[in-house]
């Protein structure tokens, strides 16, 4: 005994070495290490799918379709990146072009009546608010729209999202902030539109 | 516009990334970015609690939906590559079977063919006797038939005569 304590490892790194062990048994036919990956991230993907549908009954078909193709393909995952980047990529993939394929449907917003004094609001109005609110922002460009609730609603970090994406850290706040700012203007100017 | 927050500037704030102090100050006196700031705070607290009323599904059934998915595919995978190595195989079966019928059948019909020849040369050869057997039978009967229709003193001069023409004298000369 040196009497030195073993310097911990970080959380990532713990993760990412659980992933690897994990992939590495399901290729050699390990079936309990299917449930073992489903369980870690069968939430946040269908959250995901989840954001961009808004109905659970899509979002399982969405999250279905993306743990098929994952597991599919787990033998061409090249460790490049962590397991759930690239389960998050083949999700966002998936689900924006789920999104451009169904872009044709009927979209419809309504005035916003403003989110910063709700304290004062019945928690119908509030409701009301939120779903005029999410209306919006499934108006953002899906990309847009994907990298602002990866960062604020799954709290990747911007390296994450980065490495993800195959931008710059700086392409990504940039994006973040932009579809922020197209909110604002939806907010500040609500429109009546339908969706081409 | 010279100094300005930039985007990635807006996005630190409301993160409460360290900032350097010298943006904190044009924050604080210049309005058009202030403005922008306070109007930004909100909607990204606003994205944040959309996130909160996502129902959840019911987990075992969506992991055993997912096997069952996978499981499925697999078996049509395995399926089409019988298929498909079966349409690989098939060919060459198909061509093996072919130069087969192609040189079997010609080779059968010609060894038929033969067999046949001979046989026929055999029987016919059975049916017909040698040309010289045929003479010496053809004589001897016809001796023999004659003998037999002669009488008896014609048979026995016709038989001197013969036994002359043995021992090379003429009965006719004695």
């Amino acid at each position: 005994m040196d009497g030195t304590l073993p310097v911990a490892l970080p959380m990532t790194a713990i993760n990412e070495n659980r992933d690897a062990e994990l992939v590495e048994r399901y290729l050699t036919g390990d079936t309990t290490a299917f449930d073992e990956i489903m369980v870690r991230y069968e939430r946040q993907i269908y959250r995901i799918c989840y954001r961009f549908v808004e109905n659970r009954e899509d979002a399982m078909d969405l999250a279905q379709d993306v743990f098929i193709k994952a597991f599919e393909h787990l033998a061409t995952f090249r460790r490049e990146s962590s397991l759930k980047t690239w389960l998050y990529r083949i999700a966002m993939n998936h689900c924006i072009n789920h999104v451009k394929k169904h872009s044709q449907e009927f979209v419809e917003v309504t005035e916003y009546t403003g989110s910063t004094h709700s304290s004062a609001q019945t928690q119908l109005e509030d409701r009301e608010q939120r779903d005029e609110f999410r209306r919006m922002v499934k108006l953002l460009p899906p990309k847009q729209k994907a990298i602002l609730e990866l960062r604020i609603n799954d709290q990747l970090s911007y390296e994450e999202i980065a490495k993800m994406s195959g931008r710059s850290i700086s392409t990504i706040k940039a994006s973040v902030f932009f579809a922020l700012e197209k909110l604002r203007k939806l907010v500040k100017e609500p429109v009546i539109k339908k969706a081409r | 516009m010279l100094g300005h927050l930039k985007a990635d500037d807006f996005i630190n704030l409301m993160e409460g990334t360290e900032q350097p102090a010298a943006q904190r100050i044009h924050l604080d006196s210049c309005a058009r970015c202030r403005e922008i700031w306070e109007s930004l705070k909100p909607l990204y607290a606003g994205v944040t609690s959309l996130d909160a009323e996502i129902p959840e599904p019911d987990w075992v059934e969506f992991r055993s939906s997912v096997r069952d998915e996978l499981l499925s595919r697999s078996v049509q995978r395995q399926t089409v590559v019988r298929r498909w190595t079966g349409w690989a195989i098939r060919p060459a079966v198909a061509w093996a079977l072919s130069l087969l019928l192609a040189v079997g059948i010609p080779t059968g019909a010609f060894v038929w063919h033969l067999q046949k020849e001979n046989r026929a040369s055999e029987a016919l050869r059975a049916r017909q006797p040698l040309p010289g057997s045929e003479m010496i039978e053809g004589t001897e009967k016809a001796v023999f038939d004659d003998m037999i229709e002669l009488s008896d003193s014609e048979q026995a001069q016709f038989q001197q005569l013969l036994e002359a023409a043995q021992s090379g004298t003429h009965a006719y000369n004695d």
